[in-house]
């Protein structure tokens, strides 16, 4: 269901404000989403300080920076801070992306972090994303094939192969699937364009031998035509894949096969 | 198990894209068209009942709200159609392309303004 208005607990007010002690004149602030569920209070935007002069480039770095040097207690994901692990996924100055590769010089004005959006927050940036693990799982996300020849390579052409890229670096970073007007609608329903670029994925793929099993699972008014083509997924993907062309391609598959 | 945790902001704080503006926008004048055209029926069926009718209806069209709905009208039937272009192409799975997508999302939104001034000229039989 269409919610614009988010509920009376969700409702962002105004938090603390961390003035700078280090006396730099490179100052930028940062606006950050924080929610304590130990506290039972409604979330709040913290507004930070920060030194530029030390600070590397990436977003990460800041928020590094924060919790490192103003403020231990703020909480987000992160592992490889190279773009390739998918945990620093949130939304940053409106707009999903990864923060160990979005360069804090790209915003203009405040920077405000915020979790991905629709999610049930867990902690401050740290949003759920078990919904979508679950319905990650509901594709089936593994080959199936009946060949029980241990010994012998499953052979593949260099023609079918090319139709994996653009698909088989999904890092499933979730924030195509966040950025999803229809997806914030409908998630528990619509499967979203993270899961459905991973069936493409599968249904594509010349090894596997459930190609008309899969379609035929995906082919749901809920689960696939939900996407309506607003792009969002494709406007946010930090790693440049294009999961609006991935459903339309399932869809131009059920449509002509 | 409930889970009372706070909804983090969406629509609230997400910033718009060319395409997402294009995408509420061919809804929203999608569901337009629909009233429109009905009222246009109601507006056929009216002057077939005859001569008195046909004033009220030709009076109603005089005033400065009818012109503005007029208008609004041929502008909303303009997006929708460039818009359902645009649609038809991607559903032969064509510009699909981030850079494709942002240009043609421009193009329906300026040819959708560029499109009413036309109809408007030949309405009123400027070009003869």
């Amino acid at each position: 269901m269409v919610q614009i208005n988010l509920p009376q607990n969700s409702k962002v007010q105004k938090g603390k404000y961390y003035k700078d002690q280090t006396g730099s004149k490179n100052i930028r602030k940062v606006n950050i989403y924080r929610w304590d569920p130990s506290t039972g209070e409604n979330p709040r935007i913290d507004t930070y300080e920060v030194d530029m002069d030390n600070c590397p480039s990436k977003v990460l770095d800041l928020l590094n920076k924060i919790k490192n040097e103003i403020d231990p207690s703020i909480a987000y994901r992160r592992s490889c801070a190279h773009g390739v692990c998918g945990s620093c996924a949130m939304n940053m100055d409106g707009k999903n992306g990864l923060a160990c590769t979005k360069p804090h010089k790209e915003i203009k004005g405040d920077i405000n972090i915020y979790p991905l959006p629709h999610l049930k927050v867990q902690k401050d940036l740290i949003g759920d994303l078990s919904t979508l693990y679950k319905q990650y799982a509901s594709v089936e996300p593994w080959l199936k094939n009946s060949k029980k020849d241990e010994n012998k390579e499953n052979i593949q052409s260099i023609e079918d192969r090319s139709k994996l890229d653009g698909l088989y670096e999904c890092i499933m970073c979730a924030c195509c699937s966040t950025s999803c007007p229809s997806y914030w609608w409908n998630g528990d329903k619509y499967l979203g364009p993270a899961v459905l670029l991973q069936a493409y994925r599968w249904i594509i793929d010349s090894r596997d031998e459930e190609r008309k099993e899969r379609l035929k699972k995906v082919a749901d008014e809920l689960k696939l035509y939900r996407c309506h083509t607003i792009m969002n997924c494709t406007n946010a993907c930090p790693k440049g894949l294009n999961p609006a062309k991935a459903i339309a391609s399932i869809k131009k598959m059920l449509a002509t096969s | 198990m409930k889970n009372d945790n706070p909804l983090s902001p969406h629509i609230q704080i997400y910033s718009w894209h060319i395409s997402s503006l294009v995408s509420i926008c061919h809804r929203i004048t999608g569901i337009i068209n629909i009233i429109i055209i009905t009222l246009i029926c109601f507006w056929v069926s009216f002057l077939l009942l005859g001569n008195s009718n046909y004033e009220l209806v030709y009076n109603f069209f005089g005033t400065f709200f009818a012109k503005f709905m007029i208008i609004g009208t041929v502008w909303s039937f303009s997006f929708q159609i460039l818009s359902e272009i645009r649609h038809l192409f991607w559903d032969l799975g064509i510009g699909f392309e981030l850079k494709t997508s942002n240009i043609t999302g421009l193009l329906v939104i300026f040819g959708s303004f560029i499109l009413t001034i036309f109809i408007f000229i030949l309405g009123r039989n400027l070009f003869l």
